[in-house]
């Protein structure tokens, strides 16, 4: 038992067993009987008659030691039982004090304990005792700073021990020396008596005046001669006397502890103040005499009441520093409560000795002048507008800064800046606080383009204001008057010129000379829209009103982001058909800037015109029809995989459809995919039935699909290790439709895609007009009324549709092998999913940098196929992404890709978690990879309510955006940690399959 | 001929809540019903007698929705924190608490046979619970919303949750497939006609639109009430002539389910109507409303 108690740690009880109780008894036995005994002491046990442990640690006994330690007995304190019946009466007991008693102070009580008694009770209580009912008793007659009886808590005399009273008897006093330093036996003897009486008289050190006098009377005779022999014995044992404690310190502070000169200042001082104030203290510090009367030295005895000469006050300077400060410490309180204004006065002068008063302080208390109020100002405030923007004309301009380089953002700024200016500050704010964590606003916060931003604002206020000024009479005669050449010349429609000249002076690292330019040439043009470049160019000759909107439009694109808020004319169209028009004019300003640049104008006229007027009257149509075809959009009907639990179906009494099939269900792990390959929670349908096509051929099934499926393992063969993933046709035309300098390898498939166009032409159309009025969209969830004219100021389309109509057109995708027409079937092969990227990417490659129009025709496009080829785009576009990084950078293997491709569709369920982690940080990532392409949807911190209400209105939105302005980017910048990442875990989960 | 059908009535009102009722169900056989409310509690009535018999105080949050088994015997709630109960109706104890939703959870329903509970929640998450095994854990996860699902039916092989995401998606156990109605707004509510060949969903736009669950088309929209923020109930008649939902104005709208008029509509309540509930055989209603009372409508 022993052993185990060395090497373990027990709590609580143990449970006792018969045997061991037994053994333990033997074990006590043996141990008294003396066995045990050799033990070495840190060995031996303490037991208790039944050979238990007796004492215990604190943790090795603890609970164990029971009450073995405590009461004495197992109940603890039981209360005593009382019974009385008629019969037998209990018989009351006595209670004594015993019972109450401890063995030990019983033995007290009973005397048998030996003890030191009262008397020689040196240190003890008793002694204490007896030395305060003294004290009390001299309390009477002493004089105290404490006026009454001092309570017994505070003053504790302390006793004389026998000893000391001995020594008194003897002839000793207090501060004085152990020794025979008298040789003079009369002197002696006469001092010895005289002591002896004194201490008998009393044995405190101050002894009380009144007693001191008759003790004088007593003995005049005899002292008259001077202790000067004390003087030399006094230093052995120095005698302290306390003062009461009459300042206003904390007990035991000493405020002078650490600069003891202080002390000697304040003393000092205090003496000067008693000069002039107090005549009682003045005397005791300056005549003997009056110290005499005044205090009583501490030292009573010491032939205090003799006649003293020199030495007599040298021996007396001690304690007369104590009175000294006992009496200023008098002084303080009152000193304090009185005149604390002369105490500012008080401390110049008084200087420490070794200081003096700097001539110089550092310290001065800095003075301003009070802000000087203009000549003009008037006290009165004015609000000369219907808004606060007013008061932003009195600020300086901010410098022009060419706008940032991404278009997107430039969009989102001057639409922004836009609405602040309608809305006011409250705007921004909002906007502020809503955007907090989406990057793409960062420029609201002071992050990239903030600049701008500002600028912008500021144009707007201005252009505002300026409006409001139009509108104003006679009131804002006084505003009017200061107007400047500049304000006039924006009243008038004109350019300021100096300023642009100047910016383009100062601002000669912007990038954005033609921005610059157009600026400059705008300058020189009137305004009223008859200019030469834009009266040439009349592409809404038909639709005079169409035309006017559009000169309007141009003229406002060219100035830099300035929209006139007023846009009479197309007031009366809805905010869609605006939209439509808008990025008809879009189209058509991008065409004639081509064309102006090209200096082929006339050209362009003739065959654009045509283009536009066309375009112009299918969007008429396109406007009537789009309620109806909104309409059409909902519901949408999307079939995925779905694997139910098999516990569920069996609760659900139903047969597991998946029964006997291999456990990862294929629905799950797609969705993943998407949750990181598509920064917003876009649904992916054509993937879905790809990859049941792509299981059911992986086991052998013969589906629908199973054949599409077969053709393309026929043209697969080559590439025997490779899984086939079907793309629909569409992405791949998407991809790769702009490739006018493609090889043409099937020509004639482009009549089989025509009808598919047509589609596809209107829904990106439609498309781009929800796109067009996010800005509003976002105003309106901010609850700000936003003009209705808004949407045309804030959004432009970069691509003409015509544009992209002719790419489509031009879409010799060649490449691509269409196997079936109907969409949701098309199963590619991944032949060509990679035969054909590998030529192609680097033209896409080569292209993306340099030009933007052919990109955004291919993001356009792309956008196009996502809108029919219905959700899954996301996934693909990113795929599309991938490649052209792939390829353009590191020139990965295609197997690998093929690999992803592959895996994306078989791969397990994730937990949720994981997933919407992977989805937000796909999110992240998709705004780092591309500058562009950030979303302006993506603010997810956001109220869930509010996010879904805008998800769901654009959804198709986003994609568009997404593409439109992916353009720009550089493809090896896009590489970002997530999708490394995942293809890292492909490849992972494929080493494992493998 | 058709007034006379809805019920207007207002036979009893159910008074006991402390602060909104959220909703109101009859159970299986109409004869009872429950209500569940911000005050915490489920509360059993006899909506006939206008009777209080039971509280079910457990819950640590709102209770937002609850179901009742066929046979009456168990309960199900769910609210605000997060947990799914599931109770024993004649003691009123907590047999079981399903924690997972990281969410509050906006629905509950029991399957045919009361062994699983389904429970939609604001994590974009349906959960299907299992009552027969001891086991607290989900036994399926369905998180294929994109946002806050927020009603869920079932049918005998069929989970159907409408979500904020504005989709009605139809989770068929029997063959394994997901069938995503989008619907464009965000559905509130969702409730199956009585021949379980439609779906009623209510959106957040103040319509109420009928869906054809084996196509996925719009049959019929149903307009004029209003409904913006609430979570708003709406459910078929029995004989599924009429459909009917709350307000947020405390009216509450009868429609013809053929012709989307407005066959009745009245003040049922002073505030919003956040649930209707038809009983399974009678024309009888019982509404509950945020002013904390349930009414039981006859005709």
């Amino acid at each position: 038992m022993d052993l185990d108690e060395d090497d373990f740690v027990f709590f609580g009880t143990p449970i006792e067993r018969e045997e061991e109780i037994t053994s333990r008894k033997k074990k006590a036995v043996a141990e008294a009987s003396g066995q045990l005994r050799t033990l070495p002491v840190w060995k031996q046990e303490v037991t208790d008659e039944e050979g238990r442990r007796r004492f215990h640690g604190a943790f090795t006994g603890g609970f164990s030691a029971g009450y073995y330690n405590t009461v004495g007995s197992k109940e603890g304190w039981t209360p005593q039982k009382f019974v009385s019946s008629r019969k037998n009466r209990a018989e009351v007991k006595q209670q004594s004090i015993l019972n109450f008693l401890d063995e030990d102070e019983r033995a007290d009580l009973e005397g048998q304990s030996l003890g030191t008694s009262m008397q020689f009770d040196t240190f003890g209580f008793t002694a204490a005792e007896l030395a305060r009912k003294q004290a009390e008793k001299e309390q009477q007659q002493r004089p105290s700073a404490i006026p009454g009886p001092v309570p017994d808590e505070l003053v504790l005399p302390a006793t004389e021990s026998i000893g000391v009273k001995l020594l008194l008897k003897m002839g000793w006093r207090h501060g004085h020396s152990i020794k025979d330093s008298r040789p003079s036996s009369l002197y002696d003897a006469r001092r010895e008596a005289r002591k002896a009486f004194l201490a008998f008289s009393s044995d405190d050190a101050k002894a009380q005046l009144a007693e001191s006098e008759s003790v004088q009377g007593n003995l005049e005779s005899i002292t008259e001669q001077p202790t000067n022999d004390d003087v030399q014995s006094h230093q052995n044992t120095p005698v302290y006397v306390r003062n009461p404690k009459q300042d206003l310190h904390g007990l035991g502070f000493d405020p002078y502890k650490h600069a003891p000169e202080f002390r000697e200042k304040k003393r000092s001082r205090m003496s000067g103040k008693r000069e002039t104030g107090n005549r009682k203290a003045d005397s005791a510090k300056d005549n003997l005499f009056g110290f005499k009367s005044g205090n009583v030295a501490p030292g009573f005895g010491i032939g205090a009441l003799e006649e003293f000469d020199a030495e007599d006050e040298d021996v007396y300077a001690a304690g007369f520093d104590f009175v000294d400060t006992y009496v200023q410490e008098v002084e303080e309180p009152s000193k304090l409560m009185t005149d604390s204004k002369p105490k500012l006065l008080a401390k110049e002068t008084g200087v420490l000795p070794g200081f003096r008063v700097a001539s110089n302080s550092d310290y001065q208390l800095e003075r301003f002048d009070p802000p000087v109020i203009p000549k003009d100002f008037v006290p009165c405030h004015k609000f000369p507008g219907p808004l606060e923007t007013n008061y932003r004309l009195a600020d300086p301009p901010p410098p022009e800064v060419p706008p940032p380089e991404d278009n997107n953002l430039k969009l989102l700024i001057e639409g922004v800046a836009t609405l602040v200016a309608r809305c006011g500050k409250l705007y921004e704010d909002l906007s502020k606080e809503k955007n907090q964590s989406n990057p793409l606003f960062n420029f609201l916060t002071g992050g990239n383009g903030h600049d701008y931003y500002t600028r912008k604002l500021w144009e707007e206020q201005q252009k505002r204001t300026d409006q409001s000024r139009q509108q104003v009479d006679v009131k804002q005669s006084s505003s009017m008057r200061k107007m400047t050449a500049e304000s006039r010349g924006k009243i008038l429609g004109e350019r300021p010129l100096e300023r642009s000249i100047k910016d383009l002076s100062s601002s000669v690292a912007s990038a954005e000379g033609i921005q610059l330019q157009f600026n400059l040439s705008d300058t020189f043009t009137e305004p009223a829209s008859s200019s030469g470049l834009h009266e040439a160019v009349k592409p809404f000759k038909d639709d005079p009103a169409k035309q006017e909107r559009f000169e309007r439009f141009l003229k406002e694109k060219y100035q830099g982001g300035l929209r006139s808020t007023d846009s009479s004319g197309s007031s009366n169209m809805s905010e869609a058909s605006r939209a439509r028009e808008r990025l008809d004019f879009e189209a058509a300003a991008e065409a004639i800037q081509k064309g102006q640049w090209g200096k082929e104008s006339k050209h362009f006229s003739a065959t654009g015109g045509m283009q536009f007027t066309s375009g112009g009257v299918e969007q008429a149509k396109g406007t009537e029809a789009e309620d109806l075809i909104t309409k059409k959009m909902f519901p949408k009907r999307e079939e995925y995989q779905w694997r139910p639990a098999p516990v569920l179906c069996k609760r659900f009494d139903l047969i597991d459809p998946y029964m006997g099939k291999p456990a990862p269900a294929p629905r799950m792990r797609s969705k993943i995919d998407t949750l990181i390959f598509t920064s917003d929670s876009a649904k992916e349908t054509k993937v879905e039935e790809t990859i049941i096509a792509n299981r059911d051929f992986s086991m052998l099934q013969s589906d629908v699909q199973g054949i599409s499926q077969d053709v393309a393992i026929k043209e697969n063969e080559v590439e025997v290790e490779v899984e086939n993933v079907e793309r629909p046709v569409d992405l791949y035309k998407a991809i790769f439709s702009d490739d006018s300098d493609d090889e043409g390898e099937t020509t004639s498939l482009n009549k089989v895609e025509n009808p598919e166009k047509k589609i596809e032409a209107a829904t990106t159309t439609l498309n781009r007009l929800i796109a067009g009025d996010f800005l509003e969209s976002l105003g309106k969830e901010l609850g700000l009324e936003v003009p209705p004219d808004l949407p045309q100021s804030t959004n432009m389309a970069k691509t003409p549709a015509s544009q992209k109509e002719a790419a489509n057109t031009n879409v010799g995708d060649s490449n691509i092998l269409p196997v079936k027409n109907n969409p949701s079937s098309t199963v590619f092969s991944e032949t060509l999913n990679h035969e054909v990227p590998h030529n192609r990417k680097i033209a896409i490659e080569s292209r993306s940098d340099k030009n933007e129009v052919i990109h955004g025709k291919l993001a356009k496009s792309v956008g196009i196929y996502m809108e029919t080829g219905s959700t899954e785009n996301n996934l693909d576009k990113v795929d599309l992404e991938k490649r052209v990084h792939e390829d353009s950078k590191a020139k990965t293997p295609s197997s690998r890709r093929k690999n992803w491709n592959s895996n994306s569709s078989s791969e397990d369920e994730r937990s949720r978690k994981q997933s919407k982690r992977h989805r937000h940080r796909s999110g992240d990532s998709d705004s780092d990879s591309s500058s562009d392409h950030r979303d302006r949807y993506r603010s997810r911190s956001k109220g869930r309510k509010k996010e879904s209400s805008r998800e769901k209105s654009g959804s198709s939105r986003r994609h568009s955006k997404h593409h439109k302005h992916r353009s720009r980017d550089s493809p090896g910048r896009s590489r970002n940690d997530s999708d490394r990442e995942h293809r890292e875990a492909k490849r992972e989960k494929r080493r494992k399959r493998d | 001929m058709s007034e006379l059908e809805v019920p207007g009535k207002e036979a009893n009102v159910l008074k006991g809540h402390e602060g909104a009722v959220l909703a109101a169900r009859f159970n299986s056989d109409g004869n009872y019903c429950l209500s569940c409310g911000k005050d915490r509690t489920i509360r059993l009535w006899n909506p006939h007698r206008g009777i209080h018999i039971k509280t079910y105080k457990s819950h640590a949050r709102e209770v937002r929705d609850v179901h009742v088994t066929p046979d009456n015997s168990k309960l199900c709630s769910c609210g605000g924190d997060r947990q799914i109960f599931y109770w024993d109706v004649s003691t009123g104890r907590v047999i079981r608490k399903f924690r997972g939703h990281d969410g509050e959870v906006n629905a509950v329903k029991f399957n045919e046979y009361s062994s699983v509970v389904v429970s939609a929640g604001y994590d974009q998450s349906l959960r299907a619970w299992d009552c027969r095994s001891h086991s607290t854990e989900p036994i399926q996860v369905i998180d294929s919303f994109s946002d806050s699902v927020m009603s869920v039916c079932l049918t005998k092989s069929e989970i159907i949750g409408g979500s904020v995401d504005g989709t009605v998606r139809t989770f068929d156990i029997r063959i394994g497939r997901e069938i995503s109605d989008d619907l464009g707004q965000p559905v509130n509510c969702i409730s199956m006609s009585n021949d379980g060949n439609c779906i009623l969903a209510s959106c957040l736009d103040s319509t109420l639109r009928l869906l054809d669950r084996t196509s996925g088309e719009l049959l019929q929209e149903y307009k004029g009430h209003t409904c913006k923020s609430y979570k708003l109930d709406c459910c078929l008649t029995n004989t599924d002539a009429h459909v009917t939902g709350g307000s947020e104005d405390g009216f509450i709208y009868f429609w013809d389910l053929v012709d989307a008029s407005v066959v009745s509509s009245f003040r049922a309540h002073s505030s919003v109507v956040t649930s209707v509930s038809y009983h399974p055989k009678d024309s009888c209603m019982i509404t509950a409303s945020v002013d904390g009372t349930i009414r039981v409508w006859k005709t």
